[in-house]
């Protein structure tokens, strides 16, 4: 069975990124990048399928430099090939062009499933997985917390999540798309070391522009256009208590009984 | 006025369909008053009657597609129903829940009309006539004014907020075809509902909850016992349910439980916009977190920055001393 799995390189989960002076956008300065964690459980999901079925899986990530980062980390987790769209101009941020540009490379490769993580860290927007399935033509299920596929009969069928503790048995005939939930399996600790071996194995960069994707929708006139980034109002009522962690618990406690909570 | 119209998506199903309704509502109530247009309301499901007679009277019109075709969420079916409606109406705006069948359904809508969605908003801006909706990025740090170009705008919208507007309409209810999808490739089996563990955290007063920032299993012991001595119940973010110590019967957001105690202490949790969806409406919010730019803080009223395997402890000794033993479990 032949598995495509995306990984995109997105600001690091633990900082918060500062906004660049034209507000729009936020500032990459000295900002630190990782994998988008929902898409290391789709690249998890895809080696333990691969374990299953044989065949192979092949790692893509959009964006500029940097972001073969996310292939060398995808590598030493096992992949066996890696691709990278080098997207300089936009870095990797523009959904327009991140689903146009997954369905020309991925057209050339043969897949039975394309996992996607459920959605990414930076926009959460969900939509690149529907996206690329509805350019391919191909069905999709998104949420996916259990796989069973039968690549013989082209099928899988797949459990994915509703909320509120709800699920959902799906079958769905391959090739498809499924977007990839957290924790669908455990992750596999990654070593430094596999990390650093990996970046000497080949990754294959096609350059956004060979691609010849039309400009509509990336200029001007946008599907979804950011006007102003902010950091989160807290209305001021927050109150932070000071002091050690016993001082802290005990004007804590203090407030709450005065609330009337404790 | 065709072009001016709301088109609200509201559910039947299973998930979070009452508190998705009700905020759908509220927002769509409020961009016709706006806007001038018409509120309409899609319902999909299979034996939807009762539930389409109680949304007819905050809405023009109930447009249901009721059939037993339906009665699992079937992406196909359900899309088909939505574009055929939208192309037909034309409206100007389409409103979904950020329920997993909102997040599943809206970019499908929007792929298909060649238009985008911006999903998980919280806030809509209406000025002269234009709208913009905010929404979080970079894991809910930073927040951002989205506007898009081309119609119908297609949003998804966090739940909760606002109390629905009294019921204030007289809307007619339409049946529209359902007919099978052609060449289907999903096929939806069957609709799985949790299993029932006894425990209901969202019925509970007391709710301390744990995150990723606990590190080790063990320590979630400090939690549980913070939760004994205030009379309240542990619960737990998604890594905890992801790494496999919990099942979603614990689990406190989008994927689990919604909850809205008079006290929610977050102890480890940075505070994910699935997380907060699940109980951004508790009375009294704590946060404990190491990081001071945690989102958890913005919705919290106290906070303590640091290391939750000291603090944790003496809170919970603290609380035993003031409250010495009691449990409130036993009062009324």
């Amino acid at each position: 069975m032949k598995i495509v799995t995306f990984a995109k390189h997105v600001p690091s989960s633990v900082v918060t990124p500062r906004i660049a002076h034209s507000g729009d956008r936020i500032d990459e300065d000295g900002l630190s990048h990782e994998v988008n964690e929902a898409d290391l459980y789709a690249i998890e999901e895809a080696l333990y399928q691969r374990s299953l079925h044989k065949g192979s899986v092949t790692a893509i990530t959009i964006g500029p430099g940097r972001a073969k980062e996310a292939l060398h980390i995808a590598y030493a987790k096992g992949v066996d090939q890696a691709i990278q769209v080098v997207d300089e101009a936009l870095r990797g941020v523009n959904p327009v062009l991140n689903v146009m540009a997954a369905a020309k490379v991925v057209k050339k490769l043969e897949y039975d499933m394309i996992f996607a993580g459920i959605q990414a860290e930076d926009d959460l927007q969900g939509q690149f997985g529907i996206g690329l399935a509805e350019a391919l033509g191909i069905p999709a299920v998104t949420a996916v917390t259990e796989i069973r596929a039968s690549p013989g009969e082209k099928v899988a069928t797949v459990m994915r999540e509703l909320g509120g503790g709800f699920k959902e048995e799906i079958e769905v005939d391959l090739p498809c798309l499924l977007t990839i939930q957290f924790g669908i399996r455990r992750l596999r600790y990654t070593p430094v070391m596999a990390i650093v071996r990996s970046r000497s194995r080949k990754i294959e960069q096609v350059t956004v522009e060979s691609l010849a994707i039309p400009t509509e929708g990336l200029q001007g006139n946008a599907p979804l256009r950011v006007m102003k980034l902010s950091y989160p109002e807290d209305g001021g009522r927050c109150e932070l208590i000071r002091g050690s962690a016993e001082e802290a618990a005990r004007k804590l406690v203090h407030k709450l009984v005065e609330a009337g909570v404790v | 006025m065709a072009g001016a119209d709301v088109i609200i998506v509201c559910e039947a199903g299973k998930g979070q369909t009452e508190a998705a309704n009700t905020r759908l509502i509220a927002i769509g109530e409020e961009l016709t008053r706006h806007c001038s247009g018409r509120l309409l309301c899609l319902l999909a499901g299979h034996d939807i009657g009762t539930k389409a007679a109680e949304l007819s009277r905050h809405v023009d019109e109930v447009c249901v597609a009721d059939s037993p075709l339906l009665a699992n969420y079937n992406p196909e079916a359900h899309l088909k129903i939505a574009q055929t409606l939208v192309e037909e109406l034309q409206p100007r705006v389409v409103l979904f829940g950020h329920t997993f069948i909102g997040m599943d359904l809206a970019p499908r809508l929007a792929s298909r009309l060649g238009v985008g969605v911006a999903s998980n908003c919280f806030d809509v801006r209406i000025e002269n006539d234009a709208l913009s909706f905010m929404r979080p990025m970079y894991r809910g740090r930073i927040n951002a004014r989205v506007v898009m170009d081309f119609r119908p705008i297609i949003v998804t919208l966090q739940l909760g907020g606002a109390e629905p507007p009294a019921a204030g309409r007289a809307g007619t209810v339409r049946r529209i075809d359902v007919g099978p999808v052609e060449n289907a490739k999903i096929k939806p089996l069957r609709t799985i509902e949790p299993a029932p563990t006894g425990i209901d955290i969202a019925k509970a007063d007391i709710v301390v909850a744990g995150g990723r920032g606990i590190g080790e299993k063990q320590n979630f012991t400090l939690v549980a016992e913070l939760a004994e001595a205030l009379g309240g119940v542990p619960a737990c973010s998604r890594p905890l349910v992801d790494m496999g110590w919990f099942g979603t019967s614990h689990q406190v957001g989008l994927s689990g439980n919604t909850v809205k105690p008079k006290l929610y202490i977050a102890c480890g949790i940075s505070g994910a916009v699935e997380h907060l969806h699940g109980m951004k409406e508790s009375k009294t919010i704590v946060a404990i977190n190491k990081d001071p730019d945690a989102p958890i803080f913005k919705v919290a009223h106290y906070g303590v920055v640091g290391d939750l395997n000291e603090i944790v402890p003496q809170l919970t000794r603290e609380v035993r001393a003031v409250r010495g033993g009691k449990d409130p479990r036993r009062e009324t």
